[in-house]
């Protein structure tokens, strides 16, 4: 009976983040990119916790994978200090939809520096995220 | 090509699609060296690093209910990736899951269009449509080549 356990996850992984879009916009209408994302940062604080102790506090001394990961962050947060910036100044609905483009890098990025190839789905991919960027270029 | 004006939004997402795009590539990279959960820890570290540089003297004077939802935008983000992870480990194929979970811009577009009654024009829907199929496209991988 009922979804498949990692259906639902996905699901709620997606009522999380389309509703996340949607604060952010509430957020930065009245308070500038870089406060919002201090407190951004903060309420990302619990969940890193959980994570942190569930390893038993003991994270990989991997050094590439921690410099990835660390990376990861600062870049996810000058992307979401861009989004704000960006959402404070457009339609949370036509904004939200182009930011989801980002894909279209990461494959771009792994076709450069991990030659891998494209498949036929995501060239046809390219090809409408293309037509997105022209419309909203305008 | 016309640059500032209405749509000068269009530059700012740009930026966020570089940004989010060599995260991308990131990801791909990094959790076949550390796990998931090592990531969020990580997420968050360089999230800190960028806090000194930013302007910490405009957090004074905002509501309760702004600085609420400032808090709440930072945990939605997390909560979604931690879903993410959960549903990798409940056998998900990333082949699946990262196409299915990037359908998420649809609720953040029906809450703008409902909740704040934004009117998309005729040309934006379009571009809507474009975005959000070819960004679910884009990462639908396949399984021999990618997925982690």
């Amino acid at each position: 009976m009922g979804l498949a356990r990692w259906l639902t996850y996905a699901l709620l992984c997606i009522i999380a983040w389309g509703t996340w879009g949607f604060v952010a916009k509430l957020g930065a209408d009245k308070i500038a990119p870089g406060p919002l994302q201090i407190l951004a940062t903060a309420g990302t604080l619990p969940l890193a916790l959980v994570a942190f102790l569930q390893l038993r506090m003991r994270l990989e001394k991997d050094g590439r994978g921690i410099t990835y990961g660390i990376l990861n962050g600062v870049l996810s947060g000058i992307g979401l200090l861009a989004y704000y910036a960006a959402v404070s100044r457009g339609k949370v609905s036509v904004v939200g939809s182009v930011t989801s483009l980002f894909p279209l890098l990461t494959v771009v990025l792994a076709f450069i520096f991990l030659r891998e190839r494209l498949n036929r789905v995501q060239v046809v991919g390219v090809a409408l995220s293309l037509v997105a960027i022209a419309i909203f270029s305008q | 090509m016309k640059t500032a004006g209405t749509n000068s939004w269009f530059w700012y997402a740009l930026v966020t699609v570089v940004a989010w795009g060599a995260v991308g590539l990131l990801q791909k990279l990094g959790t076949n060296r550390i796990s998931s959960r090592s990531v969020l820890v990580w997420l968050f570290v360089g999230f800190a690093v960028l806090v000194p540089f930013l302007p910490f003297a405009q957090l004074w004077g905002l509501s309760p209910y702004l600085l609420f939802i400032g808090v709440l935008s930072g945990f939605l983000n997390a909560l979604g990736s931690w879903f993410l992870f959960l549903s990798m480990e409940s056998g998900a194929k990333a082949s699946v899951a990262v196409p299915l979970t990037g359908l998420f811009p649809l609720i953040t577009v029906l809450l703008g269009v409902s909740i704040l009654r934004e009117r998309p024009t005729a040309l934006e829907w379009i571009g809507v449509c474009c975005a959000l199929l070819g960004g679910i496209l884009l990462s639908r991988e396949s399984e021999a080549v990618g997925g982690s």
